[in-house]
């Protein structure tokens, strides 16, 4: 058959290697990782967490600040779950979507609990005798990031 | 390690003046069991006649915030109280971004350069022909 212009697909092909093979890399790998896991040879960590329905990218001792009131008082350690991606200088641990709760281990405390400043909301429309204003002072709650830990428990 | 941002709480009274009657109220009931739920915080309490109630907060940056509690009933003093105890003496303003990083970038920051080839590998248009 004759090859014209639309014969193959404009992008070029890829080959996928062997399945075994592949397996055989994916296990060196995790190994490696493992390892350097265990051996404790990583500088920062940094995660994407979901956090107040919004995706935050953390590292230890930042703050983050969110628009609603959390049930914890001033000075209490919190837990995050839903932690969507772990990284360091090497590696990276990706989750799908998110990683489990052995593998990493996010806290941080309840810094302060205030109010925002005064946000003004008014409506006007001209020649119609109509105007409204609202101050909305919306409750914030900033947190402190302590730590992000890791623990060497990859399969 | 959490250290809360306020050092004290000055109640202004004054004995007889009908809007400070919740102040009084408070002082009488609530005062006490605040004190207890925010051992580091230090309440003081001061009678001046002839001026409006007022309560007074300071923070550990200086910010001195003053509110005021004439008419109000114990139990919004109570609320106020609570949430001057849980801020800190910045300024309320708005703030530009929700996020602050010391160490924004771990893997290194991006810039167009990254994942792309070296000039080394690659292949130039040949000049003379082969």
């Amino acid at each position: 058959v004759a090859k014209t212009s639309l014969t193959s697909p404009p992008w070029p092909e890829v080959k996928l290697p062997d399945p075994v093979e592949e397996a055989k890399y994916h296990a060196e790998v995790v190994q490696k990782v493992n390892q350097l896991i265990a051996a404790g040879c990583y500088g920062r960590l940094f995660a994407v967490v979901h956090f107040a329905s919004k995706q935050w990218k953390i590292t230890s001792e930042d703050l983050i600040m969110m628009d609603n009131v959390l049930e914890a008082e001033c000075g209490d350690r919190i837990r995050m779950e839903k932690v969507l991606l772990v990284g360091a200088d090497d590696f990276t641990l990706i989750g799908r979507p998110l990683l489990g709760k052995e593998l990493v281990r996010v806290e941080a405390t309840v810094i302060e609990k205030t109010e925002s400043w005064p946000k003004i909301n008014m409506r006007f429309w001209k020649r119609h005798n109509y105007q409204k204003k609202k101050i909305i002072v919306t409750p914030q709650t900033v947190l402190r990031i302590n730590t992000i830990e890791i623990f060497p428990c990859l399969s | 390690r959490y250290i809360r941002q306020l050092q004290r709480l000055q109640l202004l009274l004054s004995p007889t003046s009908a809007d400070s009657r919740g102040a009084r109220q408070f002082v009488e009931e609530a005062a006490v069991d605040f004190a207890r739920q925010h051992p580091d915080v230090v309440l003081y309490v001061s009678l001046r006649s002839g001026r409006a109630p007022v309560l007074l907060a300071e923070y550990l940056n200086g910010t001195v915030r003053e509110e005021l509690i004439a008419n109000k009933t114990n139990e919004e003093i109570v609320q106020l109280a609570t949430k001057l105890a849980g801020q800190s003496g910045l300024d309320i303003i708005r703030i530009r971004k929700p996020f602050h990083t010391d160490n924004p970038s771990i893997q290194g920051q991006w810039h167009p350069l990254t994942n792309k080839p070296s000039a080394l590998t690659v292949q130039g248009p040949r000049l003379q022909p082969k």
